[in-house]
């Protein structure tokens, strides 16, 4: 089976003291990929600022991402782990552990891969254990056994 | 009766909708409820024909006044129980 997510568009133990730099963390992994223009990033941070904390989808997980634009070079998938939880101003689900991110050239475009990623991390238990990963091996062993 | 047809929405209605969706369909599944699911995004959401909307907490604040049809708000899209119990319910007064 293919990766899911690619191994170099996974990091752990990322060092973000805000919710900004973790996506910001997350994002740069599809700037170096290639994937997207810095100005997707901004648009990434813009989306949480105007449409407020929802990608906080349960508890420690955060999905960040925008609308598909001209900052999207191709479809890609980073995921990063955090080295200390962060707030990003959801009541609910704060802190954040693991936050995932996304670009797609269109709405339709890259949907089978994202659904098997949507489908792995709603699995019990598996934010906890993403988020205690100890290697990238551990936490892409983890997605693609789900 | 005509199939169900649910939307999940979210910002874009590119990524924690597909989210939703896949969790909704699940759900279904397991419950053998025959229905359709579809994405849609928060700004134009309420003029695509559908039963009922998905949708998370925060971001149900800006549709739920306006919306024709329910709405109902996801806390925790891991939280089976919670999803469960929403759409069974809905599908439960649609039914009767």
């Amino acid at each position: 089976m293919d990766d899911l997510i690619r191994k170099e568009n996974i990091q752990i133990g990322v060092d973000a003291p805000s919710w900004q730099d973790a996506v910001r963390g997350a994002g740069n992994l599809l700037l170096q990929a290639g994937s997207i223009t810095t100005q997707y990033i901004d648009e990434m941070i813009q989306a949480v600022v105007e449409l407020g904390p929802y990608m906080v989808l349960m508890p420690g997980f955060a999905l960040a991402h925008a609308a598909p634009s001209a900052a999207v070079l191709r479809d890609d998938i980073s995921l990063i782990t955090l080295k200390t939880p962060v707030a990003f101003g959801n009541a609910e689900n704060d802190p954040v552990k693991v936050v995932l991110c996304i670009c797609c050239k269109d709405r339709e475009s890259h949907r089978t891969t994202l659904q098997r990623v949507a489908l792995s991390v709603m699995e019990d238990g598996m934010i906890d254990n993403m988020a205690t990963a100890k290697s990238v091996d551990a936490l892409m062993a983890l997605l693609q056994n789900a | 009766m005509e199939k169900i047809k649910i939307q999940t929405v979210c910002g874009f209605g590119c990524g924690s909708s597909l989210f939703l969706r896949m969790k909704i369909e699940g759900i279904l599944k397991a419950n053998g409820v025959d229905a359709t699911v579809f994405c849609g995004d928060v700004g134009t959401c309420l003029t695509n024909e559908c039963d009922a909307i998905f949708i998370s907490e925060e971001l149900s604040e800006r549709i739920k006044d306006r919306a024709s049809v329910p709405v109902f708000a996801v806390k925790n899209f891991m939280n089976t129980a919670e999803v469960t119990e929403k759409v069974l319910s809905f599908i439960q007064d649609k039914q009767q």
